[in-house]
């Protein structure tokens, strides 16, 4: 078994590690060792690492977290002199999780809420950008209920159930000026839903040393009935109703994960994990109005993202019986193509950096806290259907902290 | 425990440590040359020679608004972050604004725009034609309807109000446009003269009928607009030259077509087989290559009178309203003669060639700029304002955009370019 599965890993191919709108703060432990950990069963965040590993935790647990998320984005246009920052907007990523079992039995169950996609980005009414963007808040949340079984002492299944209540919010400024010089607006605002699921399978060696695989759906989102409000003067109203609604989708994209968990001492554990996110089916972003007009045509916005790949290494020492610490690197590839890259997810290749702290005062309460950097590389574009043509630069920090309790 | 007191501490100063490092290094950074150096050229005392487009007219007229974001005065602000010094304009006074009066959009009915006249108040007391004289330096010389032709002939300097405007009594009549651009002490220079030269006969249908609707001859132009070159690097300035662009690349030209005439025509009669032109060859039916000036839609003479205006060969559209394929394959020859002069001579003299005519041409074809979509049509377009020819704000920063990048790959400068989000479109009414 170990044999196939190491030949497994050996012919994977090369991991690209996607970002695009993923948010990877799903636990405050896995967040310290940069995201790692899908084959350690650590904590009730397994629910979302690798349900296949909930069954092997030792305890009931409940917990909940937030990491506030400072996106620090830059754009210089080509040829200028002048920096434009994003505002400071705190995007509020959360998990809470839940996981019981009776005692010394083969299954547990689990439920666990979070958001793994999501943007926040403000850039302000003013920006040059803005008629290809002034701001977007896209909010994806999972509610996941889940089964592990434990299918020998040392392999356990698992697989949950995804569902996604998304939220999204797109401004930009419309190139027709009003009498007094200011640009037209436009915000696009709705809601939507989707489903999916997340298996894994979680082994552990003789040697103690873990795998896992996880495979987490697709969950193309679908809106509809969104509203579509157009702020333009009113001599273009007739070409910009009021009232105007739309429908648009979409595709959260699927995951697969390969994690090893190696024991280096009886107080440390390293732990590497493997992504590879399936952003091809970003193909577009399409808005499908209700009412057309000769200038208000449904859009279709070529996106073209190709795959995204993660390599994350995280470790964690217990460093006494309450204190423990944790870092991590990782590296993430973009799926975001030359051409492509927007200024609602100017991707990029990104280093991650994370430290973390978790500290248990008696048996039954755990405090845990992390610290999250991304520094997504600066990436001089020009955008295919825009014409935005300038460099973006981006720096992420998530401090977080959670609280659990165990029994 | 005592280890455990220290581990705390350790870790309380390291997140203290972090924070403090997060503060310091939140900003992202951005490192660009822009701004940075003037490379090899000087722009310290800058002068714009040209016409209309250099003045800054705009919806038909020259008024301060338009004034302001000329191109010339958007890439002299532009040039002040690498040595540029002041810029002076003859702008209208605050009081006089309105300067000779413009257009102004003032409704769209079932997407037809109205044009409303806004009256000029800048001009000399019992006259409709004289403006307020403007003295004192001035480095914006563009000149609405000037040409190279007439940059040559004194008279005009008292034929043209605006530039009439600039001169002294003595000057009027007497002072040639030649004359009116040396003697400035000027470091740098632009140079974008020529378009009336062809456009002056294009838009009055291919029919000369005075000097100002001339077509240059092709040797004359050349020889003329050498010496102009000559004058302004008589010191060994460094400078930029525009191209003219192809006549057919304004919506002056493809606003009325003769397949929306012919559909007016018919929705009213619908026996209309044709829409009839007289041209140097001819009367004809009109077919798609053959193009209508802009005003010939507000003119009222379309289907009018007893033998239907246009519609009836007997009756043709006349000769002065439409610019004919002939025509235009004439004039597109001229563009293309006067343009290749432009560039031999800036090439030998060593000068940075804005090339409008090629951009132009994208603009027409529609281009998307920094998430704005332009092109050449008329008032949706969002780069030529409601005269057809002349650009809006948003124009003029493209074009003064293309003559940044220009000079700098000319130079080696690093003038930073203009944010064309900035600059507006048309101006569409509130109501």
């Amino acid at each position: 078994m170990r044999k196939l599965l190491l030949s497994l890993l050996l012919s994977a191919p090369l991991w690209v590690l996607g970002q695009g709108f993923q948010v990877n703060l799903q636990g405050q432990k896995q967040i310290g060792m940069a995201g790692a950990g899908s084959a350690l069963a650590l904590d009730e965040a397994s629910v979302f690492f690798n349900p296949g590993a909930v069954t092997f935790l030792e305890k009931n647990s409940i917990s909940a977290g937030v990491n506030p998320l400072l996106f620090k984005s830059a754009f210089k246009q080509n040829g200028s002199n002048i920096t434009e920052n994003v505002k400071n907007k705190i995007a509020p990523p959360f998990e809470a999780y839940a996981v019981w079992g009776p005692k010394s039995n083969k299954w547990k169950l689990g439920l666990g809420v979070y958001t793994p996609f999501g943007g926040l980005v403000d850039w302000g009414n003013d920006w040059s950008g803005r008629y290809a963007l002034t701001s977007l808040n896209l909010k994806a949340i999972y509610f996941q209920p889940t089964l592990s079984v434990k299918i020998t002492d040392r392999i356990g299944i698992g697989a949950g159930f995804v569902y996604n209540h998304g939220d999204v919010n797109l401004q930009r400024a419309l190139p027709v000026n009003y009498p007094d010089g200011r640009s037209g607006h436009a915000t696009l605002e709705g809601t939507g839903s989707g489903y999916g699921w997340n298996a894994g399978l979680y082994i552990n060696t003789l040697s103690n040393v873990t795998f896992a695989v996880v495979h987490k759906s697709k969950v193309v989102t679908k809106l509809e009935g969104g509203t579509a409000t157009f702020d333009v003067p009113e001599s273009l109203r007739s070409s910009f109703p009021a009232g105007n609604t739309f429908n648009a989708e979409l595709p959260l994209p699927s995951t697969t994960t390969l994690g090893i968990g190696i024991p280096l001492s009886k107080s440390t554990t390293l732990a590497f994990d493997a992504s590879w996110v399936q952003w091809r089916i970003y193909k577009e972003l399409a808005f499908d109005y209700a009412v057309n007009t000769p200038a208000l045509a449904d859009t279709k916005s070529a996106r073209n993202y190709r795959d995204g790949s993660s390599f994350k290494l995280g470790v964690n020492h217990k460093a006494s019986e309450k204190v423990s610490l944790r870092a991590g690197v990782g590296y993430a590839f973009s799926p975001v193509q030359d051409g492509y890259v927007t200024p609602e997810a100017p991707d990029a290749n990104r280093y991650i950096l994370s430290a973390g702290i978790g500290y248990a005062p008696t048996s039954r309460f755990e405090v845990n806290a992390s610290f999250f950097f991304e520094d997504v590389q600066s990436r001089k574009q020009k955008n295919i259907e825009t014409g935005l043509d300038g460099t973006f630069k981006t720096l992420v920090y998530a401090p977080g902290l959670s609280l659990t309790y165990k029994w | 425990m005592v280890g455990e007191i220290n581990m705390k501490k350790y870790i309380l100063n390291s997140f203290i440590a972090a924070t403090i490092l997060f503060a310091a290094s939140c900003k992202p950074e951005i490192e660009t040359p822009a701004g940075t150096s003037a490379g090899q050229a000087n722009f310290s005392k800058y002068i714009a020679v040209g016409n209309s487009l250099t003045a800054g007219f705009a919806d038909g007229g020259l008024y301060l608004d338009g004034q302001k974001v000329a191109y010339p005065n958007l890439l002299a602000a532009q040039m002040s972050t690498v040595g540029g010094g002041a810029f002076t304009s003859p702008f209208f006074a605050d009081a006089q604004a309105n300067g000779s009066g413009y257009l102004n959009l003032s409704a769209l009915v079932n997407g037809s725009p109205t044009l409303t006249p806004v009256a000029g108040n800048a001009f000399r007391q019992g006259s409709s034609v004289f403006l307020t004289k403007y003295s004192g330096e001035v480095q914006n010389l563009g000149i609405p309807g000037m040409r190279v032709d007439l940059a040559f002939a004194a008279p005009y300097s008292a034929a043209n109000p605006y530039f009439e405007r600039l001169l002294t009594d003595t000057q009027v009549g007497t002072t040639t446009y030649f004359q009116f651009i040396q003697g400035r002490n000027h470091s740098f220079f632009s140079l974008w003269l020529g378009n009336n030269d062809a456009l002056g006969w294009a838009t009055n249908g291919g029919v000369t009928s005075d000097a100002t609707n001339v077509l240059t001859d092709k040797a004359t132009f050349s020889m003329l607009y050498s010496n102009l070159i000559n004058a302004l690097t008589a010191g060994g300035q460094k400078g930029v030259v525009g191209t003219i662009p192809d006549v057919t690349a304004v919506p002056y030209f493809n606003t009325v077509t003769v397949s929306a005439l012919l559909a007016a025509a018919k929705a009213i009669n619908p026996a209309a087989v044709a829409v009839f032109i007289q041209t140097g060859a001819g009367v004809r039916a009109a077919t798609s290559e053959d193009l209508i000036r802009l005003p010939f839609q507000s003119a009222g003479l379309f289907g009018t009178g007893a033998i239907p205006y246009g519609l009836d060969p007997r009756n043709p559209i006349a000769n002065n309203w439409v610019l004919d394929k002939d025509e235009i394959i004439r004039v597109k020859d001229y563009v293309n003669s006067y343009n290749s002069s432009i560039k031999s001579l800036a090439n030998s003299k060593g000068l940075a060639v804005a090339d409008t005519y090629t951009y132009l041409n994208m603009v027409k074809a529609g281009i998307a700029i920094q998430g704005i979509n332009i092109n050449s049509a008329f008032i949706t377009g969002g780069a030529f304002s409601l005269d057809g020819v002349h650009l809006t704000p948003r124009g003029n920063a493209v074009i003064a955009n293309v003559f940044i990048d220009a000079i700098n790959s000319k130079y080696s400068s690093t003038i930073p370019t203009i944010d064309i989000t900035k600059y507006r479109g048309v101006k569409f009414p509130d109501k």
